[in-house]
């Protein structure tokens, strides 16, 4: 960890040349390692350190990103000054107005010493209770544990010094039989917080369920949907909705729709980088605090999230959702996602289904088969389990489901009251919170052998 | 920066190490993207480090760091150590090494026109040309056009002798019509999806790429596709364009042969394969007329280089001949369970990420029927063309792709276009059906520059050599 006092003085340092109109410095850096196991092993081990420091400026409404790596004064200068030539070599953009003034954060509480403190032995000495786990009841044993600390950083010409320290810890398991595999993970930035064995034993518990597992035919179905199946559903639809580019060029199923019922009215999702329940980080890149952004309330489209460029383009201001300089093209995102629980549970739900299915999770889901309709594809995986007369009757072989999510969300009949903390494409900076879902249609289109 | 790596591979050998490497990785990339004549990403970064991996204990042990002195070699070494001894914690056997005779060498991407060197002006002059002809509908709500450039330069020390220098040159563009009207987005892209094609080469590859002048087409396909009718499910003979069978070899064929995938070791993010060691030699892939070779050594191919990040030499390795699948992409720690030594594919996206088996230029050797001959003779099929959307199950088996437009064939031409089709297949099921390859003329290595792979993620930029191909009776389009 550099530290906040080191870091702003050093961006504030570089930008002090005042060679351009407006200039902004944001430090992304990280120590982090990876525990990488499989077949029982560790096979893949993993150190870094790495920090990025990206400039923006604007001469006038000419914009221009360069960055580096290396965080020598004189490579920061000359990061700084080939921004300015970048700038200077092209056209105005019509969307820059300013870049963010300063701001007051909440205080959210981001960095857990004991994760710091996590050691290669800590990990291995984790990842060997894992493989005793399984071993006792006859499965071998895939994942990854991760730990480490961060640090982000915003500075600009206008007064914006954003700093926050962070912390991560994740944990992913599947549990294999000879004919089937089971699932869990646990996410945290405070790694006393994962219990570790409890993940392993759910993993292998599912892999002995779904053992010998029975084939069934494509066809619509009623699910009921595990947090991490209906994360990675979200992943997808955040992406290829909630984001204001997307609302913007008229891409997303959010488009022309905000005021209107598009899925089930027990279905509420909101974004808020404060929420210490999920993955908390409390400003975007640009420095702007993050805001609660209601996206989807009692099932009515209800607005998605901006950045600066966006926000100008969509005459609107920011909600806080900017990426990092170089991925501003891509417009904002959603990185601390909820859904809202309802008042049911797993067991709950799994008794009011006459004959449907349970799915753990999902794999290489797509999105971009018709967006305005959020038709999402992807496979079943690491435990597909047949429901009847409200019991698991155990596993199935995987299906491949092809279906509008907008459809299958709105024939939603429960939620479960618990929640968890789901990794996303987003890793440290935020996660997906997410209920167990009952769907009363799901539509399965293709099936594997296994 | 010689010297240093040297040393600390002699500080590791001092430690006892039973093997170690060093790779000192420094990689300058330019961005440009234009949206609606505005440029939304036009950025430079500089990104360099080194990567220490150790084998010690029987296990493996990787630690990175950006700051590249001597004092930090020796502290991130120290951390490799410690790292693989960790490693060893949760141990059944000894890691071992295929033999490899050490090399010295030095390669170097050949480069007509330096990509960096090219002025911004000339880049933004051609993607705003781009993007002014793609909008002269206004039903294009989105034009995209889009160039990247890297260069990695990279020296590799091992504890075996190894010394090389590499030098590697990407450059790759492409643009994007997004067509909306009445709650309907429909794309057309050139030269391909996904930000277009890439290669090995400077700015030459994008001057031969001729974008301005298929600008025009596309922005009429994308509007047309607004209209077009979706395109009907059920069995059909289907053609597959060159770009789309690139995407099908890469998810069908590239990653099910990654062998350390084989052996499990990616079962915690992508999934493992069906290519299992018993297979080997046995499984019928796919028809007679399928030939899939791994060949790091295409001129211009993306997956081209001298040395994998083992020190392996450059090679070309058949996967499958014939129709029969015969061989793997390997690594040394792989090669040995299939008794052959390593076939050099072992790459790292950066310096602080360790190598894993990746895709070199995995391509679908030409057949020989000439595009307009395979047209004349393929009456009410279907010919797919660009990919939009691709997902594939975690044994590589059961996939599905979309693709940008679709077009019934009809006395030897296109005829009626859909929008929206998909097709979808088990994976050997699919290539046995293939009975027409088209010939050399209609083909083409796709770079493919996004291929993810390992935890922590790496993107590794990859290639397929492809050419338009014809199946029977696949099943095309799925309940919705």
């Amino acid at each position: 960890m550099i530290g906040k006092d080191k870091i702003v003085t050093l961006l504030g340092d570089t930008l002090a040349l005042k060679l351009a109109d407006q200039g902004e410095a944001v430090f992304v850096g990280s120590e982090s390692g990876l525990t990488r196991f499989a077949n029982s092993i560790i096979h893949q081990n993993v150190a870094e350190t790495q920090s990025k420091v990206f400039f923006r400026v604007a001469m006038g409404r000419k914009l221009g990103v360069a960055s580096t790596n290396s965080l020598s004064r004189g490579d920061l200068k000359a990061a700084y000054r080939a921004a300015i030539k970048i700038a200077k070599a092209q056209k105005e953009n019509p969307h820059f107005e300013s870049l963010p003034g300063p701001a007051t954060y909440p205080d959210v509480s981001t960095f857990f010493s004991e994760t710091a403190k996590f050691t290669p032995r800590s990990r291995g000495l984790k990842v060997k209770s894992i493989v005793q786990v399984a071993s006792r009841r006859g499965c071998t044993v895939a994942g990854s544990l991760t730990t480490g600390t961060g640090e982000v950083a915003v500075v600009n010409t206008r007064g914006v010094a954003a700093y926050q320290p962070l912390t991560s810890a994740s944990l992913s398991v599947i549990a294999m039989t000879k004919n089937s595999s089971g699932y869990a993970e646990g996410l945290s930035r405070d790694v006393g917080a994962l219990d570790v064995r409890a993940v392993a034993g759910a993993a292998v518990d599912k892999a002995v369920a779904c053992a010998d597992p029975e084939t069934l035919s494509p066809g619509e179905y009623e699910v009921v949907l595990e947090p991490a199946a209906v994360a990675a559903l979200m992943e997808w639809v955040n992406y290829i909705g909630f984001g204001s580019k997307a609302m913007l060029d008229g891409t997303s199923f959010m488009c022309n729709r905000i005021g209107q019922r598009i899925t089930g009215e027990e279905i509420s999702i909101h974004d808020d980088g404060t929420d210490p329940a999920g993955v908390a980080m409390p400003f975007d890149f640009e420095g702007v605090p993050k805001r609660r952004v209601e996206l989807i309330t009692a099932g009515v489209a209800k607005g998605v999230v901006y950045d600066s460029l966006t926000a100008s383009r969509g005459k609107t201001v920011s909600t806080g959702h900017a990426l990092t300089p170089d991925s501003s093209g891509e417009g904002a995102l959603a990185l601390n996602l909820f859904v809202a629980p309802g008042d049911s549970s797993l067991p709950q739900m799994i008794a009011g289904v006459g004959d449907g299915l349970l799915v753990t999770r999902f794999h290489y889901i797509n999105g971009f088969l018709d967006t305005p309709h959020a038709v999402l594809t992807g496979m079943t995986r690491d435990g597909l389990m047949r429901i009847k007369d409200g019991r698991l009757q155990g596993g199935v072989k995987n299906l491949r489901f092809t279906d509008s999510m907008l459809r299958a969300f709105g024939t939603v009949k429960a939620l479960s009251a618990q929640r968890q903390c789901i990794n996303a494409w987003w890793d440290s900076l935020g996660c997906i919170t997410a209920p167990a879902v009952h769907l009363g249609s799901f539509r399965f289109s293709g099936q594997t052998g296994f | 920066m010689k010297d240093r790596l040297l040393t600390t591979i002699d500080f590791l050998k001092s430690r006892g190490v039973t093997y170690a490497d060093i790779r000192y990785v420094r990689t300058t990339t330019e961005n440009i993207k234009l949206t609606n004549e505005t440029v939304d990403t036009l950025s430079r970064d500089l990104d360099q480090g080194f990567g220490i991996r150790v084998l010690a204990d029987g296990a493996w042990g990787f630690a990175s760091s950006a700051i590249c002195t001597l004092g930090e070699m020796r502290k991130v070494a120290g951390r490799a150590l410690a790292i693989a001894k960790a490693s060893a914690l949760v141990k059944t056997h000894d890691v071992t090494l295929a033999p490899l005779v050490p090399a010295t060498g030095r390669f170097e991407t050949p480069v007509t026109l330096d990509p960096f060197k090219v002025p911004l002006s000339k880049k933004l002059e051609l993607l705003s040309f781009v993007n002014r002809v793609l909008r002269r509908d206004r039903k294009i709500q989105v034009a995209e056009a889009s160039m990247d450039f890297f260069r990695t330069e990279k020296i590799f020390a091992s504890t075996e002798g190894a010394l090389i220098e590499q030098v590697l040159t990407e450059s790759g563009a492409g643009y994007t019509a997004t067509a909306v009207d009445s709650g309907e987005v429909q794309r057309r892209s050139y030269p391909n999806s996904h930000r277009g094609d890439y290669g090995t080469g400077g700015y030459e590859l994008i001057e031969r790429m001729n974008l301005k002048d298929e600008a025009e087409r596309v922005r009429e396909e994308a509007v047309a596709l607004l209209t077009a009718p979706v395109c009907p499910s059920g069995s059909r003979d289907i053609v597959i364009g060159a770009s789309q069978m690139a995407l099908q070899v890469h998810e069908s064929c590239g990653h099910p042969a990654e062998l350390d995938r084989v052996l499990g070791t990616e079962v915690s993010l992508a999934g493992g394969s069906f290519l299992t060691v018993d297979q080997l030699g046995k499984l019928r892939y796919g028809s007679r007329l399928v030939n899939i070779v791994a060949d790091a050594t295409t001129p211009e191919g993306l997956g081209t280089f001298g040395y994998d990040d083992e020190g392996v030499p450059a090679q070309r390795t058949d996967l499958v001949r014939e129709g029969v699948f015969v061989g793997y992409l390997t690594s040394r720690e792989t090669a040995p369970v299939i008794d052959r030594t390593s076939n050099g594919t072992m790459r790292a996206d950066r310096w602080n990420r360790i190598p894993l088996i990746r895709m070199t230029n995995i391509n679908l050797e030409p057949g020989s029927v000439s595009f307009d001959d395979l047209l004349a003779d393929s009456d009410g099929a279907l010919f797919l063309d660009t990919n939009n959307s691709w997902s594939i199950d975690d044994r590589r088996l059961n996939f599905q792709f979309g693709v940008e437009a679709a077009w019934e064939i009809k006395g030897g031409r296109k005829g009626q276009l859909y929008k929206n089709a998909l097709y979808t297949g088990i994976t050997p099921e699919f290539w046995n059906a293939c009975d027409a390859i088209c010939n050399r003329d209609h083909w083409h290595v796709w770079g493919v520059p996004n291929c993810g792979k390992g935890q922590p993620m790496q993107v590794a930029r990859v290639a397929h050599g492809a050419a338009p191909a014809r199946f029977r009776q696949i099943t095309v389009g799925v309940s919705r």
